[in-house]
Order: structure tokens, then C-alpha cells, then sequence
């Protein structure tokens, strides 16, 4: 059995992150619809150094997810932990890798890397080498002293990795980290995704709309519904990595998960027209 | 519009640099010759009177008499010391009530429409209640030079705070920067483009009222007040000395100083990079 349905472990104490029992609905104010409950009691269980994908179309709550268990976003009900103690402001524990642009201009490649230590009170001779580490482990030693502005969209997301490594966090958290990228270019950083992975067994919880890129990646992949506000399915894959995307086992898995978002579709298409999104959210 | 377009080449701008000094170079000795030949043939044509319109020559000769009596010297630094004080408390008024602004939104709304309906309150109109309530003094005039570029340097910094792009904050806020650390090492440099436009804008703004006010107001020392002198003892050689002064000053200042830090800034930061993808 390549792929199998993950059992939640209530509560286990191995569990590197937790959430637990997370909603969150958005109000619009507006018009007199009523709130749009994005996510509806989600939980899931992600155990130290595992590679975990989140899947789900645009408007499913994904990033919502992220935010949360970031601590840049309040759940309105539901808690996070982590290592088993509860989070609910941000922390450098659970550092967040964005889509683009979160780098800083005003700082050389370095110096990016180098913020988050500094705010940590690290010595600079100490958080110097340990830019440079992450800095040459991401391939940029050659824009090491570099502006933002002069690195190409690749480049730039490379920075990013260097800079949440170099924090050390417990959790990485990727939201879309690649999707304003071309396809080789994100080719060539699943790669080495996967290899920083390998070496550092980091816990990576990677948000993507991208089917391909959670299956090429995930260790496991969690497919989110936007019509349960909720978790539809959640798989293991024990294939061995890289990944070849037009293997038997993967294309069996992504038409899985296509016919499971198309019944989505087509249940938040309906949902729309008679206008129950309250029946949803409940 | 010109600078517009030499934005938008960077590169080019670069690599011709040499170049391009040159011929702009060229272009200002041009116009200043031409500028000095109109001035002494109006002279020459004796229209008015030699004391009510000397020769570019004679007000030369002012200028090194005035340099010989340190009078202008003496003058520019108490002008110059006068535009520093005034416009150092602008900033930090101007910048802690901006940053106020920010911190209380209520506050900010309400205090930035009276701003900027005071921005476009002439500062000459200041002087006569500068001059009751402090009287003919250094405090009279730097109070007009401070109503004057206060309000500018408030908004700015009022704006500039507000519109640093959220993801900035967020991914500081993320990596533990919080409190002071957020303010000093994302707030501060993430608008630092838009402030620098707002503080030269209050330069150029502190910078008329101190002219203004130094006339009005009468003191001993100060470029304003060798104006007035002029005028009282119609000696037009002073005046115009004085008046190429001041346009000295403004030069260096806005079209060097403040542009070199501008154009730094901009580079660095990757501005025109944006203005040439665009």
C-alpha cells in the first residue's frame, strides 16, 4: 500500500504541532449574508520531521490554516500547540516562508538572513557565520552581499528558505513559497526543498493549490474541502523522493484528489445558488 | 517628466555618466553666460539707474566686499544655524506627533486633515503672531520656521508608517520582532523612500519661511536681515549678493545634498528597478 488514509492520534505527546479543533469564519459586514465560515473545527496531528501538504482550491482556507497556526491570525475557536504547549501569538518557533515579497530591500542577502538573529540577541560574529551557512547551503554565496531587488524570483524565494533556516524553527511553514515562480525554476527548488529537508528533518507544513507539488513533496497530503471548511482526505505517501509526477501511483492518487475537489465544486456551486452557505458553516 | 524618463534608464543613465556631466555641464555654463550677457546689456541700455541695477561685475565686487567684512559669512552661518535648530525641531516634533498619529487612529484622522490644511497656510502669515507673542528674536523666528515645515514632516511621517507594505510587518512580526525592535529595524527603514521626500519637501518649506522671517522680523544677524538692510539703505549690490547667496544654498541643498541621498536611497532600496520592469 503506497497511500493510506493517516489516523489522527488524539492528543499524543509525539506530535510536533497540533490543532486542535481550529474555526474561523469572516465576517462581511458589508452585506447581509451570513459569515463565511472558512474553517470548521479543523485539527491535525504533524509529527517531528514530517512533510506535510496541504492541497485545497483558492478560497478553501488554506493560507487562513497557515496564518493561524503561525499565530499571525486568531482562530475563533480552537488552539494550537506545539511540542505540546499552546501558542497563540507568533513566535520564531514557527517561522513562515510567504508567496513573495517578504523579503526586505533595505538589506543585503546576508543581512536578510541575519534579522531574525539579531532580534534574537545572537552576537554578530556568531549570526554572521551562521548567515553564511544557510547563505552558501541555499546557493547564493555569490549574492551573498547583494540587494533584494537584484536577485530573480527564485533567488529571492532561496533567501527566504536561508532566512526561516537560520531562525531554527521548530515548524517551517510554506505558503505557496513557490507559486509566482516558472516551472523550472520551481522545479529546481522542490529539489532542493527536499534535499534541505533531508538534512536538517525540519517539519515542513507546505500550503499549495498546486496538486502536482503536493504530491511531488508531501511525506503526506492533506487535501482541504472548501464546501466542509475541513479536512476531505488525508494520505500518506511512501514513495521515495524525488518523485516522478507521471508514475502509476501518483496519477492514480491525483485523479483521487481531483474527483474529490470536483464533488467540492460542484457542492459550493450549489451551495451558492440557493444561498445555504449558513447551513455549511454549522 | 525628464527625470521621469532618466528613471526609467538606469542602466543607460550608468554607463553614460560621464558623459552625461559633461554636456549637462556644458548646457549650465550655457545658460549662465547667456543669463549674465542679458543682465549687462540690460545694464548697458540704462534703463534704470546704476544703483538701482548694477553690472554682473559691480555686484561680484559685493559679494567680496561682503566676504572681505565677513558680513556675509557671519550671516550665513546664523542663517544656517537658524534653518538647523528649526528644522531639527520640526523633526522631532513633527515625527513624534506623526508617529502619535499612527498609534491612535482616532487622533491621526483629525490631526491629518488639520495638517494638512495648515500645510497650505502660508508661513509669511505667521510672523506678525510670531512677533506678538515672542517678539523680534531668534524664538520669533524659529517659531515661523517650525510652523512652517512641521506639519509637513507630520504627515510624512504619518503616511509613510501607514503605507509600509503589511507583508513587511507581518514577516517581521513572525521572526519575534516586536515593540521598539519592529519600529527601529522594519518601521524606520521601510519608509524611509517616502520619508526622505517628506523631509525635503520640509526642508525647501522651512527654508522659505526663514528667508521670510528674517526680514520681517529684525534681528543682527542673518541672510534676511542683510536684505533688509539692503533695501533700508538701497543698496542693490547687497541684495542681489545676498539673493545669489540664498540661491547658492538652496542648490546645494536640494538638487545636491538631498538628491545624492535620495538617489541612494532609491538604488538601494530597488525603486527604480520598479519604474524600469514598469
Amino acid at each position: 500500500m503506497i497511500a493510506s488514509e493517516y489516523k489522527q492520534k488524539r492528543g499524543g505527546s509525539s506530535a510536533m504541532l497540533q490543532v486542535r479543533a481550529v474555526s474561523k469564519a469572516f465576517h462581511y459586514d458589508t452585506t447581509n449574508s451570513p459569515n463565511h465560515a472558512v474553517l470548521n473545527g479543523v485539527s491535525i496531528d504533524i509529527k517531528d520531521g514530517e512533510f506535510v501538504t496541504i492541497v485545497g482550491p483558492s478560497g478553501c482556507g488554506k493560507s487562513t490554516l497557515l496564518n493561524i497556526i503561525a499565530g499571525l491570525d486568531s482562530p475563533d475557536s480552537g488552539s494550537i500547540f506545539v511540542k505540546g504547549e499552546r501558542k497563540t501569538s507568533t513566535d520564531p518557533d514557527r517561522i513562515v516562508i510567504f508567496q513573495e515579497g517578504a523579503l526586505f530591500p533595505w538589506l543585503t542577502v546576508t543581512e536578510n538572513v541575519e534579522f531574525g538573529l539579531k532580534l534574537a540577541g545572537v552576537p554578530k560574529d556568531k549570526r554572521i557565520e551562521k548567515a553564511r551557512h544557510f547563505v552558501s547551503m541555499m546557493q547564493l554565496s555569490r549574492f551573498a552581499d547583494s540587494y533584494i531587488h537584484q536577485l530573480s524570483g527564485g533567488m529571492k524565494q532561496r533567501v527566504a528558505i536561508a532566512r526561516a533556516l537560520a531562525m531554527d524553527p521548530d515548524v517551517l511553514l510554506m505558503d505557496e513559497p513557490f507559486a509566482a515562480l516558472d516551472v523550472q525554476t520551481r522545479d529546481m527548488l522542490h529539489n532542493h526543498l527536499l534535499q534541505i529537508h533531508e538534512a536538517t528533518k525540519k517539519t515542513i507544513l507546505f500550503v499549495t493549490h498546486n496538486i502536482n507539488e503536493a504530491l511531488l513533496l508531501g511525506s503526506r497530503v492533506i487535501v482541504l474541502s472548501p464546501s466542509l471548511g475541513n479536512i476531505r482526505k488525508d494520505i500518506v505517501i511512501d514513495l521515495p523522493r524525488p518523485r516522478d509526477i507521471d508514475s502509476p501511483e501518483l496519477v492514480l492518487l491525483k485523479r483521487q484528489i481531483l474527483k474529490e475537489l470536483e464533488e467540492d465544486f460542484q457542492f459550493a456551486r450549489k451551495e451558492n445558488t440557493t444561498a445555504t452557505r449558513e447551513k455549511t458553516a454549522q | 517628466m525628464l527625470e521621469k524618463k532618466t528613471q526609467q534608464q538606469p542602466e543607460k543613465k550608468r554607463r553614460n555618466k560621464s558623459r552625461f556631466d559633461v554636456s549637462d555641464a556644458a548646457n549650465t555654463a550655457l545658460f549662465l553666460a547667456a543669463f549674465v550677457g542679458v543682465w549687462q546689456l540690460v545694464f548697458m541700455l540704462g534703463i534704470w539707474p546704476q544703483f538701482l541695477l548694477p553690472s554682473p561685475a559691480m555686484v561680484v565686487t559685493s559679494i567680496a566686499n561682503l566676504i572681505a567684512d565677513s558680513s556675509l559669512p557671519i550671516g550665513l552661518g546664523v542663517t544656517m544655524l537658524r534653518l538647523a535648530a528649526g528644522f531639527v525641531v520640526s523633526i522631532g516634533i513633527g515625527g513624534v506627533v506623526g508617529l502619535a498619529m499612527v498609534k491612535f487612529p482616532g487622533f491621526g484622522k483629525t490631526m491629518s486633515s488639520f495638517a494638512v490644511g495648515l500645510l497650505t497656510f502660508p508661513s509669511i502669515a505667521w510672523v506678525p503672531f510670531a512677533i506678538l507673542l515672542i517678539g523680534f528674536n531668534d524664538f520669533g523666528i524659529l517659531f515661523v520656521v517650525v510652523m512652517a515645515s512641521v506639519f509637513s514632516v507630520m504627515i510624512t511621517t504619518y503616511s509613510s508608517i501607514r503605507n509600509i507594505p503589511p507583508l513587511y510587518l507581518r514577516a517581521a512580526n513572525n521572526m519575534g520582532a516586536k515593540g521598539f525592535a519592529l519600529f527601529r529595524y522594519v518601521m524606520i527603514p521601510a519608509a524611509t523612500p517616502s520619508l526622505i521626500l517628506g523631509i525635503r519637501q520640509a526642508w525647501s518649506f522651512a527654508w522659505h519661511a526663514l528667508i521670510g522671517a528674517e526680514i520681517l522680523i529684525t534681528t543682527l544677524y542673518g541672510l534676511g536681515h542683510i536684505l533688509s538692510i539692503g533695501k533700508e539703505f538701497v543698496d542693490m549690490g547687497l541684495i542681489i549678493a545676498t539673493m545669489v547667496t540664498i540661491f547658492v544654498i538652496g542648490m546645494v541643498f536640494d538638487r545636491i545634498i538631498f538628491r545624492k541621498i535620495e538617489e541612494r536611497v532609491r538604488a538601494r532600496w530597488g525603486l527604480d528597478q520598479h519604474a524600469d520592469s514598469q
